[in-house]
């Protein structure tokens, strides 16, 4: 045990686990929080895809089944994810909020959130964690607009207004403040003061980047448009829903 | 005839209303104070509805002050949004405060247990 102690550093016992821990990178797991709301069709797909292990650490897969009444949960489980399950449905913000305080939970260094409805691409994740680590950063930012190839132009154009309103309403421009696809260091998920329930949850975390002076960069990925993906994703009245949150939090800062 | 259809849309209205609070106060669903408050305006609104010579009094009482219907009903506007405002934030803090149960609720499960 005492090769796990620095010279002259006063042994706390109950501490002891933590400093093993913290000398032994590998212990603790990257986790990927899917928020999931009546995805069955597609979540167990996601989860397959999801890497077991990256750089020799081990990635768990926790799925946020927000309310689904489609079996969404006991699909994730068969997968052998863990599955957080609400009671009813919130909204993607509050199961992202609810995912990231599973993986901390679950003593998590690096967290990553995806969508779940099979938009990202699961064997994306090793690079923007090898980017995060790399950094070294507190966030990176999977950015679809830097490689828009395939991306239909409708969403390339709302998703730039939606970076511009992001702007007024936190001051803050990235290149794609709608993207579902983040990786966190542990610190800042644990510094992260998210309050919103529905999908301005995205534009709050660039937000809280900018208050908590977090160190972040974006990365390009690639998003898969299939026609299940798009009839899941955000559609008119979603945007509308968004752009009233984000506006009533403008008014509130104001 | 419009004047009519009037009263009646306002008895009829007010009349729904105070009984329905007087169920919900009956089924502890609503405080005596609440019951109170929504009987005292609900019958407010039906005397002025019925005798609408009331709001003419009132105003005159206001003395030399130059005060019209339009006074009469720009302070009732300010009192409905008032009562608007009043459920906005109070809905709004439910919201939230169930949002944060049901997420306690959630991580409290034995969620990290996998089958």
């Amino acid at each position: 045990m005492s090769i796990f102690v620095w010279p002259n550093a006063q042994i706390d016992h109950s501490k002891t686990g933590d400093i093993i821990r913290s000398l032994m990178p590998s212990y603790r797991p990257i986790a990927v929080v899917l928020p999931a709301y009546n995805e069955s069709a597609a979540i167990a797909q996601v989860i397959f895809r999801i890497p077991r292990e990256i750089n020799g650490n081990r990635v768990l897969a926790i799925v946020v089944d927000d309310g689904s009444t489609d079996g969404t949960g006991d699909a994730a489980r068969a997968q052998g994810a863990y599955v957080v399950r609400h009671l009813t449905n919130l909204g993607a913000g509050a199961a992202t909020i609810t995912g990231l305080r599973a993986a901390q939970a679950l003593g998590a260094d690096i967290i990553v959130t995806m969508d779940a409805d099979g938009q990202h691409n699961p064997e994306e994740i090793a690079r923007l964690v090898q980017c995060l680590i790399e950094g070294p950063f507190d966030v990176v930012i999977g950015s679809r607009i830097l490689d828009p190839h395939g991306m239909p132009a409708s969403r390339f154009v709302a998703n730039l207004m939606l970076n511009a309103l992001t702007y007024v309403v936190y001051g803050k421009i990235v290149s794609d403040s709608q993207s579902g696809f983040k990786v966190f260091s542990r610190t800042a998920a644990e510094v992260l003061d998210l309050r919103s329930s529905g999908y301005e949850i995205c534009s709050e975390i660039v937000g809280e980047i900018y208050r908590k002076n977090l160190c972040y960069k974006s990365v390009p990925i690639k998003s898969i448009y299939t026609d299940y993906s798009q009839a899941k994703g955000q559609h008119f009245l979603n945007g509308v829903n968004l752009i009233l949150g984000l506006l009533t939090r403008w008014v509130r800062r104001t | 005839m419009f004047v009519l259809a009037a009263k009646i849309f306002s008895i009829l209205f007010g009349a729904i209303a105070i009984a329905k609070s007087y169920v919900d106060f009956r089924s502890r669903l609503e405080s005596v104070q609440m019951f109170l408050f929504w009987t005292l305006t609900w019958l407010s609104i039906i005397i002025v509805a019925l005798f609408p010579n009331l709001v003419d009094l009132l105003l005159s009482a206001f003395g030399r002050e130059r005060a019209g219907l339009g006074t009469f009903f720009g302070m009732a506007i300010v009192f409905l949004f008032f009562v608007v405002y009043r459920i906005y934030v109070k809905i709004e803090r439910m919201e939230k405060k169930l949002t944060r149960t049901i997420q306690e609720l959630a991580l409290r499960d034995d969620w990290t247990v996998r089958k």
